[in-house]
């Protein structure tokens, strides 16, 4: 076990913890009675103090925080005023449509960006370099929702090609994939943009390092010395950012997903909002928190595989 | 046998960074080069392996066992490195790849070059590391470079040069960054392997004492000129051009210890584009002539081999 790991490790959980505490506590200092919104205006306040008696509010903040807390380690998140069915069941629902949007959207965002990325870097000041340099600056510049739109307008309005958004469940799989065509795109062009970038310059750099010299000297093709010992050693940056950016994409659902109306944990949290139904609110931003450090914890066990540098006892 | 005639490299700004280089390795000759910083030393080297970097310019000619490879002619040259040519470079700790274990830095080549399988050539990885004498071969296969000291990785990156059994291995200051007990014994294993092998040897450095060491023949070069040649013990106890003198008069011995200042050839190499047009010595030689600054002096024959001077020819 490295160092690192166990430092990286400890933390992954300080972090997790940090974030529960603000996050309730965000949600805990918000104005707004629950008991109020679920009643109504016209209720008695005797009611609203029985409902508030029976839903934990009036014990203490630290008493209710370790309650959430243990709560939501095992899978229970409280009932939904609005919905009034268990969150976890809400979130259970919308879960595989907006990891599986964040997953293929990550997929394609590497694949594009490491095609673009290094082809533009063994095209160094050529045309082609110049011409992917372009284009990922427009990717960097367009913002993802008018993106979305001219997207549905180009292959579902004109070309009726992709449905325009909605989800016709996971039970017709192909349908369900050609729902997931235009978000994924609309996803990934902008972030392969920024990962473009990232990928070339640091190929560009390690192009540089004395090894790749001795690579050539050795009489390896220009395509081996590139995938072999360049690659490789340009991951780490690379991903550096891809786990900055898993954070930008599950974010990024949020949008997509009210963009193309699709029922994932983005319309969640939006419906919730509205409703004001903090409990729901309070799960689905703790989990989007735990989401992200969680992509975070995984980058750094990826450096651990690229690097063996990283793997000894101290580093 | 290889050879370049009239060999230049030039600067984008035209300037001339090797001016019309003529030389031979012999197989198993061991040649050294000498220069300071700036002189061209590496660059030739570079160019002996068809790796000058990009925007410079080569022309002239190099020819290797017989057959004559443009300077620019990547795919041929990339079939001869390792296989005719290998080189070691200067800074072992940046010379391997830090994510690749040894063994397979090492046995890369030979399944690219030789098709041998991962396992064959494994074994004869472990084979060239025991021949370069560094301590438990077989361990280091599984090592990463971070875990191995300055000397074993030269020691790695001399078994990777020689890994296709090459006719010449270019060794470009093996030894700088080395401490001096280890750099001894890399100069020694070079001699020892060019030996066994009949390996040419071509040793570029500043080190005199590293040359006189290693090498039979030796080249000087400043600004970009060969400035003298000839056996290497032959140049050394006699040298001819006023900068082999000086550069010889410049070296610490134990002799001179704490008597006087350390004798130095005065000024420093001046940038390219100050270089005189005629001896690129003009201007720091100590025994100039009116007309060395616009007049290049051709290689003249001497007691050790030849030199580019004017006090040694006839005048014109």
């Amino acid at each position: 076990m490295s160092y690192f790991l166990v430092r990286r490790g400890i933390g992954f959980v300080l972090t997790l913890i940090a974030v529960s505490v603000v996050v309730f506590a965000v949600m805990n200092v918000l104005p707004g009675d629950p008991s109020l919104t679920i009643l109504g205006i016209d209720s008695t306040e005797e009611a609203r103090a029985a409902l508030r008696e029976r839903l934990g509010l009036d014990e203490p903040v630290v008493s209710r925080y370790l309650a959430w807390t243990f709560g939501a380690l095992r899978g229970e998140f409280g009932t939904s005023y609005a919905f009034d069915v268990p969150v976890a069941e809400l979130i259970a629902e919308r879960l595989p449509m907006t990891l599986s949007l964040a997953i293929s959207g990550m997929a394609l965002t590497v694949v594009l960006a490491l095609v673009l990325g290094i082809a533009a870097a063994a095209r160094h000041g050529g045309p082609g370099d110049w011409a992917i340099m372009l284009f990922s600056q427009l990717g960097i510049a367009v913002p993802a929702f008018w993106l979305s739109m001219l997207l549905v307008l180009l292959f579902a309005v004109h070309l009726r090609w992709l449905p325009p958004g909605g989800f016709p469940g996971w039970g017709d799989p192909l349908a369900a994939a050609r729902a997931l065509v235009l978000p994924t795109v609309a996803l990934a062009l902008v972030q392969s943009a920024v990962l473009a970038r990232v990928t070339r310059s640091s190929v560009l750099e390690v192009m540089r390092l004395d090894f790749v010299r001795t690579a050539r000297a050795s009489g390896l093709p220009r395509a081996r010395v590139l995938w072999r010992h360049v690659l490789p050693n340009a991951l780490v940056p690379i991903v550096t950012i891809v786990g900055l950016q898993f954070a930008g994409l599950v974010t990024g659902t949020i949008v997509i997903e009210n963009v193309f109306y699709l029922p994932g944990l983005g319309r969640l949290l939006f419906q919730s909002i509205a409703n004001r139904d903090l409990v729901t609110v309070q799960a689905l931003v703790m989990l989007f928190a735990a989401i992200v450090v969680t992509a975070n914890f995984l980058v750094d066990i990826a450096y651990l595989l690229i690097d063996p540098r990283l793997r000894g006892a101290r580093a | 046998m290889i050879a370049a005639r009239g060999l230049s490299i030039r600067t984008g700004a035209g300037h001339a960074a090797v001016r019309s280089a003529d030389l031979a390795i012999r197989p198993g000759e061991r040649l050294g080069v000498v220069g300071e910083s700036g002189s061209g030393k590496t660059l030739l080297a570079l160019a002996m392996i068809g790796m000058v970097p990009e925007g410079l310019q080569v022309s002239g000619e190099i020819a290797v066992g017989g057959t004559v490879v443009a300077p620019g002619d990547e795919a041929a040259w990339q079939r001869l490195r390792a296989r005719e040519v290998a080189m070691i470079f200067q800074e072992p700790m940046s010379a391997l790849n830090p994510l690749a274990r040894v063994g397979d830095t090492i046995a890369e080549p030979l399944m690219v070059h030789r098709g041998l399988t991962r396992s064959a050539a494994r074994a004869q990885a472990r084979e060239l590391l025991e021949e370069t004498g560094i301590p438990q071969p077989e361990r280091r296969l599984d090592q990463y470079p971070h875990e191995l000291s300055g000397g074993q990785r030269q020691r790695v990156l001399i078994a990777l040069a020689l890994a296709c059994d090459p006719a010449l291995l270019i060794a470009d200051e093996p030894t700088t960054a080395l401490d001096a007990a280890v750099a001894l014994r890399i100069t020694d294993l070079l001699v020892r392997l060019a030996r066994e092998r009949r390996m040419a040897l071509l040793f570029i450095s500043h080190d005199l004492a590293a040359v006189a060491r290693t090498t039979e023949a030796m080249l000087v070069m400043y600004g970009g000129d060969i400035v003298e040649r000839g056996a290497t013990d032959r140049v050394l106890a006699d040298p001819a051009h006023p900068y082999t003198k000086g550069l010889i008069a410049a070296r610490p011995s134990l002799a001179q210890r704490g008597r006087r200042r350390l004798p130095t050839i005065p000024g420093t190499v001046p940038p390219l584009e100050a270089l005189a047009e005629g001896c690129r010595f003009a201007g720091r030689c100590p025994v100039e002539l009116p007309r060395c600054v616009h007049l290049r002096p051709a290689a003249t024959a001497t007691a050790s081999g030849s030199a580019a001077c004017h006090l040694l020819g006839a005048a014109p």
